[in-house]
């Protein structure tokens, strides 16, 4: 079995403000990480690979510096890696990523199945899996909760407004996992020290062959084109007092709502 | 030339999901700027029932497609046809729920239509660009909740799709006074085939019913552990409330993986809601709809929880819960 796992390097932290004069974001610290639901899908796609064999391989699009995200999930289990990085590619939106990542997945081979976490924690559109699905044709499942392969076809289950979905489909098929679903497997220090000496297969745009208005900026249909710190627009009304005083107006409230029908 | 603001009119087993009504609310605002029609898209192996409740809402189209078949979870299908139906009516704007299904079917409408989609939205801005048309300005959290950026659509990649937060915008009332739309079935779109298969949908286990049909619900977060979940848990009892967790409390293992509430727990819908120490990310926030009362307690006074909640005590539960428990 082929597994893809399409990952993302993230901000270590979110902390993140707005100059307030040029409206630049300033970041406490430049450390990336791989973002946590795709540790959840990668911990999926080596479960996976384990009990039908066959490999699991990482992809991601980014600045040089994703090499570090590559080697953790080479160190944590998967067996190859892709990085996906060029100028051109930089600064584009879900369809211009999505467009370039089902590009380099489409010359790196066939897959059984592509797997990406559902959401990231700096973006969080979760938008990327299904756009790549679409580019490459494949029958997709967002936001799943697990799964596994069976009867020729792979068994997937969701969870639904507090249903419990279960589908099936053959392959080639897309899933992007939720996070929190198992537990990611750490890396040893053998792994690591392993990881680093491994191949990481670079793919720029001289490899991709996609056009420059397809790519980057160019390539992509929505432009950000202000940031600004958010002023919360607090719904919440403050309750003041001492605590007694708080818990007698929340009694009052609770009381209130209870005899509403 | 492009007219029209779409709404998608997500809906589940034929019943429309409240949170379409709050799409409402947003074409509305952008309808007193721009003066177009709101056009609703609806889906459905049976559009009826569903057709009657837009009427409600007041849209002043409807493009339905009976599907025959339920397409629920079959992206390929859904986003084929409704990328027919934005082709067809060729709007300026299309607002969808940014929930599961928004985000799952129009990523793949979004790639067909090679037009953008901008996620999670909490503020629709309409503006005028230097040609004189109306353009949105679509603002978004991103980082967490820490920065606001705002997105907006290249004119040749129109039509502008965004999707928008639940719970941010109200809802429009219904109104059976509303009886002026136009009713339209999309009766030539080709129905395609998925290769995949819904094999079957069940109820989440029996203990989560307690907390997904509770009334009231008391949440936990980070710190409600220990000693401090030994005073929440009273407080509970003393609200004959059902307890709910954030991750934190999962993860150490207080309450079980099944009463997690949020992206990848369940959705509850109390009419009361108190939550502990809980600040409030959107991992958690979406898994608590349609509350009538929500105090939240929270040292922290900007924590985006406040945002949501309707009540808020900025102070250490501990002593809260202690004062209303009499200790």
């Amino acid at each position: 079995m082929k597994i893809a796992v399409l990952m993302k390097q993230v901000p270590v932290s979110n902390n993140v403000s707005v100059d307030p004069d040029t409206h630049a974001l300033i970041r406490s610290s430049s450390e990336g990480m791989i973002n946590p639901a795709d540790l959840n899908a990668i911990e999926a796609g080596i479960i996976l690979r384990e009990k039908y064999e066959g490999e699991v391989v990482a992809f991601t699009m980014g600045p040089q510096d994703a090499e570090k995200s590559l080697r953790d999930a080479l160190a944590i289990g998967c067996d190859e890696a892709c990085l996906i990085t060029d100028r051109a590619l930089a600064g584009g939106d879900t369809i211009a990523t999505a467009k370039t990542l089902a590009k380099a997945i489409e010359i790196y081979g066939e897959f059984d199945l592509i797997m990406s976490g559902a959401l990231s924690t700096d973006g969080a559109t979760g938008q990327v899996g299904a756009m790549v699905a679409e580019y490459l044709q494949l029958p997709h499942v967002s936001e799943i909760n697990g799964v596994d392969f069976a009867d020729e076809s792979f068994q997937i289950t969701k969870k639904f407004q507090n249903n419990i979905v279960e589908l099936s489909c053959e392959g080639p098929a897309s899933v992007s996992v939720c996070f929190g679903v198992n537990s990611p497997r750490l890396a040893t220090l053998r792994t690591k020290r392993a990881a680093k000496n491994k191949e990481i297969t670079v793919y720029t745009n001289r490899e991709l062959q996609l056009a420059e208005q397809e790519v980057g900026i160019a390539g992509s249909p929505t432009l950000v084109v202000d940031s600004f710190a958010p002023e919360y627009q607090k719904k919440a009304k403050m309750l003041l007092g001492t605590p007694e005083e708080i818990a007698e107006q929340m009694k009052e409230l609770i009381s209130i709502e209870r005899g509403k029908n | 030339m492009a007219n029209g603001i779409c709404i998608f009119a997500e809906n589940y087993k034929n019943t429309l999901e409240p949170v379409v009504g709050e799409l409402m609310s947003v074409a509305n605002s952008i309808k007193a700027s721009t003066g177009e029609k709101i056009i609703a898209i609806v889906l459905s192996s049976n559009c009826d029932n569903l057709v009657e409740s837009l009427k409600a809402l007041g849209v002043d189209e409807i493009l339905a497609v009976n599907t025959v078949e339920d397409t629920s979870f079959k992206d390929e299908i859904n986003s084929h046809i409704i990328a027919e139906m934005i082709r067809k009516i060729e709007p300026t704007s299309v607002l969808i729920p940014a929930t599961m299904t928004g985000r799952s079917i129009f990523s793949r409408v979004a790639a067909k239509l090679n037009c953008g989609l901008t996620a999670d939205c909490t503020e629709v801005v309409v503006d005028k660009n230097e040609n004189g048309n109306y353009y949105i300005k679509q603002n978004k959290p991103s980082f967490g909740e820490n920065v606001m950026v705002t997105i907006i659509t290249k004119e040749e990649c129109y039509p502008q799709m965004l999707t928008i937060r639940p719970g941010v915008y109200p809802s429009v009332e219904a109104s059976e006074q509303n009886v002026a739309t136009v009713v339209n079935y999309m009766t030539e779109v080709e129905i395609p085939k998925s290769k995949l298969q819904v094999v079957g949908i069940t109820k989440a286990q029996a203990s989560t019913e307690s907390i997904v049909g509770a009334e009231v619900v008391v949440v936990g977060g980070r710190g409600a552990t220990g000693e401090n979940f030994e005073l929440l848990n009273r407080f509970a009892s003393k609200l004959e409330a059902a307890i709910g967790g954030t991750r934190p409390l999962i993860d150490e293992g207080v309450i079980p993986f099944e009463n997690q509430i949020g992206q990848t727990g369940c959705t509850v819908r109390p009419k009361i809601c108190v939550s502990l120490g809980v600040s409030g990310a959107i991992q958690h926030t979406e898994g608590i709809k349609d509350t009538k009362l929500f105090i939240a307690v929270n040292t922290d006074e900007s924590a985006p929880i406040y945002n949501l909640a309707d009540y808020g005590v900025a102070l250490d539960f501990k002593s809260v819960l202690e004062a209303y428990l009499g200790d």
